[in-house]
């Protein structure tokens, strides 16, 4: 991708005294990971990670506890150092940086959302909100000017004097989303944001930030261990398991199309209505056999199977979908239930 | 996501056979009478009744070991006594009316012991047997979540067993046996030993018997020498300064012939009892090392070549006095002397110049204390606790205050609180950067927190003695002896609140990319504060009590008075300075933890 804002090549974490050794010999000998546990005492946080981030987008990586995904995350901005690989940011290697040059990037083009918030308890909202550009030297004017801006964009004007402990739970991570838009990074480092939150509020900030999003156009890498948020959120989705990213893509090609048993099972439980486009299910026309006359429903190949069951009751005739004025497939019934089951392409 | 989230099953085998290894269907059987409550109390395991150690070592059930091993000990023990105190009643026996007391005490421990002793052994043995084998399910329960437990039966913990046995058993058995040791018969055994060391050396013979005769020789030689001089009728000044002298030696001689005697008649018993069953054995004797003294002189050389001021140390060695020779302690603790002595004179002017940085900084203390008036001091207390903590706080230091002031007590007060700022300033320089490099480097808090814990435990009085080596006695010392007993849980608290801010606090941080120094500043010690803070309160707190130990080499104030009326006997007067002192103390530490709860925000 050319325009990559994120950009993650061959990204290995080995944790461990012996890291580097272990390194070599997973490069030489390709052992895997309890050999690496059993030989050096090392454990694999992330192997082998490569994914990019277009400009805008919202990359979301999803994975269960202990698969990686927050060690992954903080090599974006080298919070922990990688045993190999390369990252880069708009295109300068972060691990090339010196310390002052990456204290820079870290405070201008990138901002980190904390899953247990992670906000100063000694100091007002406002001042929290501030953080990153007090660290730069702003001063104090400009830095609560800025800082209200940013509570104005979560919704929380007004609060800027009150400590972090007098705020509820959703209302302390919309602070820590102040934090981080407030010096107006291109980059938001999401980690688990909303998951200590309780449901509803969760689906409101959600709502939020997308809301938001679609305005401010951050290029955001959101973590998540939930598959539902990830669909919400992800323009794209990646599952990692065990340090392993095994699968990237849109939510629609890893429901459709799971790379493995793991994904498959992930994916099993997920609606498939919102998800699946028509082209995915549809037999093509030779294969239905003839169509006859007309009040045959009609849909393109781009809508979800929530339009199709829509056209579909109103008549007891099978879709048809047509690209522009031609015929490129036929959706009966059958087809559908099975489509909406997950069997269509069993 | 139901079927995604495996739960990971390592692959243990948690059964009952593979945890005992032998004798399966028994323990099997046991332990599901235990779990089902349905075992009998009396329920015992015979080999934890017969040989419990040799059991629980081969089972790996270690406490069972030990404790076994300690219940048997001690009845061994108990009934050695018997065996101790009864050759010793045979003989008061043979003597019925000259040990009337002797007979019924050593009668009545005879008894004693043996009933106890035995009750021990038995009961002990049963009570082992019937704990074996609910302890060694508890075992198996806690190896059912660790396999590194111990398990099975394995013949190597029954050898290690045994080594610890044959270590602990036989010599413990063996002292129960003994009347207690003369101490200064293994002293002179030690001196004797030396003596014949020297002797042979001397008379270059290895061998007792030329030794003897070597000896003996000499004593003839000098007896025949002084029956000569003796039996002078007129003998001249020279003559009967020769018989003095030949007296002299014939008399150390004869000496040192009963010490080879003595050495000889020192049997193997005698010298296992004093290595091995009473104090730990006088391992190395030195020859004391020369007695020095260091004095700063003036330098005349160089006075002569014009620097006016040149003094230099000179140093004064009085060779060792002959024969003296002293255990590893007394050696080390006068290297440590010289050690001092040479600081003292080498570096005299940086002690000079700290004891008067010390004296000012007091004396400025000590004038804004004493010569405000008291109404202002009071009123600025008064305030202070008005300001910061509740009514019942503020009467009490009123309260407080108006003790101090009614019994004359006000100005000695004054100049102990000067004494505590000034030392509490000191602590707080030196403590926080040190507390902050503690949390900051593992290798110095390594290093670090045992000296602290020593700098806690040492008794504050051992402080007094170096502070007087260095300083002399007067209030310098005393500040910096204070210092030292205060300083730790200045630099341990503020270590561990900057060790305790959360990780992902600092993570943040990081992530919005703060430097080290901005991490520290902005937000490791603001968070920090509190615990900074309590380690302020406790190091007044004992800056306080030091104050009155410190009045042994010449701080002034309520300690003083302390100190003095100690020297004079004067409970009243020692009592009522010793509740002024706790006085001041409460009234600081309700004022402090007053104002740390108004600016605490965490």
């Amino acid at each position: 991708m050319s325009d990559a804002v994120v950009e993650l090549e061959n990204v290995w974490k080995i944790f461990g005294e012996r890291a580097s050794d272990a390194m070599d010999a997973v490069r030489q000998e390709g052992i895997g990971k309890p050999e690496v546990l059993e030989r050096f005492g090392a454990v694999v946080g992330v192997k082998d990670a490569s994914f990019s981030v277009a400009k805008g987008e919202i990359f979301c990586l999803m994975g269960l506890s202990g698969s990686g995904k927050s060690t992954l995350v903080r090599h974006i901005n080298r919070l922990i150092e990688p045993t190999a690989g390369t990252i880069r940011i708009m295109g300068e290697d972060i691990g090339a940086m010196k310390a002052e040059q990456l204290r820079a990037t870290r405070a201008d083009k990138i901002g980190m959302v904390f899953q247990n918030m992670a906000l100063l308890p000694h100091r007002s909202v406002r001042d929290n909100i501030g953080f990153a550009l007090e660290l730069r030297g702003m001063d104090g004017y400009t830095r609560a000017k800025a800082a209200d801006r940013a509570l104005e964009t979560v919704s929380l004007h007004g609060y800027g004097d009150r400590l972090p402990s007098e705020l509820s739970g959703g209302m302390q991570q919309r602070v820590g989303l102040a934090r981080a838009l407030a010096a107006d990074p291109e980059i938001l480092l999401m980690d688990e944001p909303f998951s200590a939150l309780d449901p509803l509020i969760r689906r409101n900030l959600q709502d939020e930030f997308l809301s938001l999003s679609q305005d401010v156009k951050k290029t955001t890498v959101f973590i998540t261990h939930d598959l539902d948020e990830a669909i919400r959120m992800g323009d794209r989705i990646g599952i990692m398991k065990d340090g392993e990213i095994v699968q990237i893509g849109t939510a629609e090609d890893i429901v459709t199309a799971p790379a493995d048993d793991y994904v498959a099972d992930f994916v099993a439980g997920i609606s498939r209505l919102k998800l699946v486009s028509a082209s995915k299910i549809m037999v093509s026309p030779e294969k239905h056999g003839p169509i006859n006359g007309d009040g045959y429903p009609v849909a393109r190949p781009d809508d979800d199977l929530d339009t199709l069951v829509g056209l579909s009751t109103g008549s007891e005739k099978p879709v048809l979908i047509k690209d522009g004025d031609v015929l490129v497939g036929v959706v009966s019934k059958d087809t559908l239930l099975t489509g909406l089951q997950g069997g269509a392409e069993a | 996501m139901s079927g995604a989230e495996k739960i990971e099953v390592e692959d243990r085998d948690v059964s009952v056979g593979t945890f005992v290894a032998q004798n399966e269907p028994y323990f099997s059987n046991v332990f599901e009478r235990l779990q089902r409550s349905e075992l009998p109390r009396w329920h015992m395991n015979i080999w934890g009744l017969l040989v419990p150690w040799l059991w629980a070592s081969l089972r790996g059930v270690w406490l069972m070991f030990w404790l076994a091993l300690a219940i048997d000990i001690l009845a061994i023990v108990c009934l050695m006594q018997v065996v101790k105190f009864t050759p010793l009643l045979e003989e008061a026996l043979k003597n019925p009316e000259a040990n009337t007391t002797l007979i019924p005490r050593y009668t009545g421990w005879i008894n004693t012991y043996n009933a106890m002793g035995w009750i021990l052994l038995i009961g002990g043995r049963f009570w082992m047997g019937s704990q074996a084998n609910r302890w060694y399910y508890n075992q198996y329960s806690r190896w059912r979540i660790d396999h590194a437990v111990a398990h099975g039966v394995v013949f190597k913990r029954v050898v290690i067993g045994l080594v610890i046995m044959a270590i602990c058993a036989p010599l413990t058995t063996y002292r129960a046996t003994q009347i207690r040791l003369d101490e200064r018969a293994c002293i002179s055994q030690v001196r004797t030993a030396e003596t014949v060391e020297d002797l042979l050396a001397r008379y270059n013979v290895d061998d007792f018997a030329s030794l003897e005769r070597s000896v003996a020789d000499e004593i003839t030689v000098l007896q025949t020498a002084f029956d000569r001089l003796d039996g002078l009728e007129n003998p001249s000044d020279a003559e009967k300064a020769e018989r003095t002298q030949t007296r002299r030696d014939l008399r150390a001689m004869t000496r040192e012939g009963e010490a080879v005697a003595e050495y000889q008649a020192i049997t193997p018993k005698d010298r296992f009892d004093c290595n091995f069953i009473d104090d730990f054995p006088t391992l190395a004797r030195f020859d004391a090392p020369p007695e020095i003294r260091y004095r700063r002189v003036p330098d005349e050389e160089a006075r002569a070549t014009g620097d006016e001021d040149a003094t230099k140390v000179i140093v004064q060695e009085s060779p060792p006095v002959e024969g003296r020779r002293i255990n590893i302690f007394t050696y080390n603790a006068e290297a440590i002397d010289t050690g001092i002595n040479y600081l003292r004179a080498q570096y005299a002017g940086i002690f000079d110049a700290m004891t008067n940085v010390l004296r000012q900084s007091l004396i400025r203390v000590e004038v804004a204390f004493m010569q405000t008036p008291w109404p202002v001091v009071a009123f600025l207390f008064m305030a202070l606790a008005w300001a910061y903590t509740n009514r019942a706080t503020t009467i009490f230091v009123a309260g407080s205050l108006a003790f101090l002031a009614a019994f004359e007590l006000w100005q000695v007060a004054m100049q102990t609180m000067a004494l505590v700022v000034v030392a509490t300033a000191i602590c707080v320089f030196v403590g926080l950067p040190v507390g902050i490099w503690m949390a900051k480097n593992k290798l110095f808090r390594w290093i670090n927190e045992p000296i602290l814990d020593v700098m806690q435990t040492i008794p504050s009085l051992s402080y007094l003695v170096p502070a007087v080596a260095f300083f002399g006695i007067s209030q310098p010392p005393a500040v910096l002896a204070t210092v030292i007993f205060a300083i730790p849980p200045m630099v341990k608290l503020t270590a561990l609140g900057i060790l305790q801010v959360p990780e992902s606090t600092k993570e943040a941080a990081l992530a919005f990319g703060a430097s080290e120094r901005q991490l520290l500043r902005k937000v490791e010690l603001p968070m920090a504060i509190p615990s900074i803070m309590a380690g302020l309160n406790q190091t007044i707190m004992l800056a306080l009590s030091m104050a009155t130990i410190s009045a042994f080499i010449g701080a002034a104030g309520l300690g003083a008075l302390v100190t003095e009326s100690l020297g004079d006997a004067q409970a009243g007067k020692g009592l009522l300075a010793g509740i002024a002192i706790a006085l001041v103390a409460m009234m600081i530490d309700r004022i402090l933890r007053g104002i740390r709860a108004s600016f605490s925000r965490i």
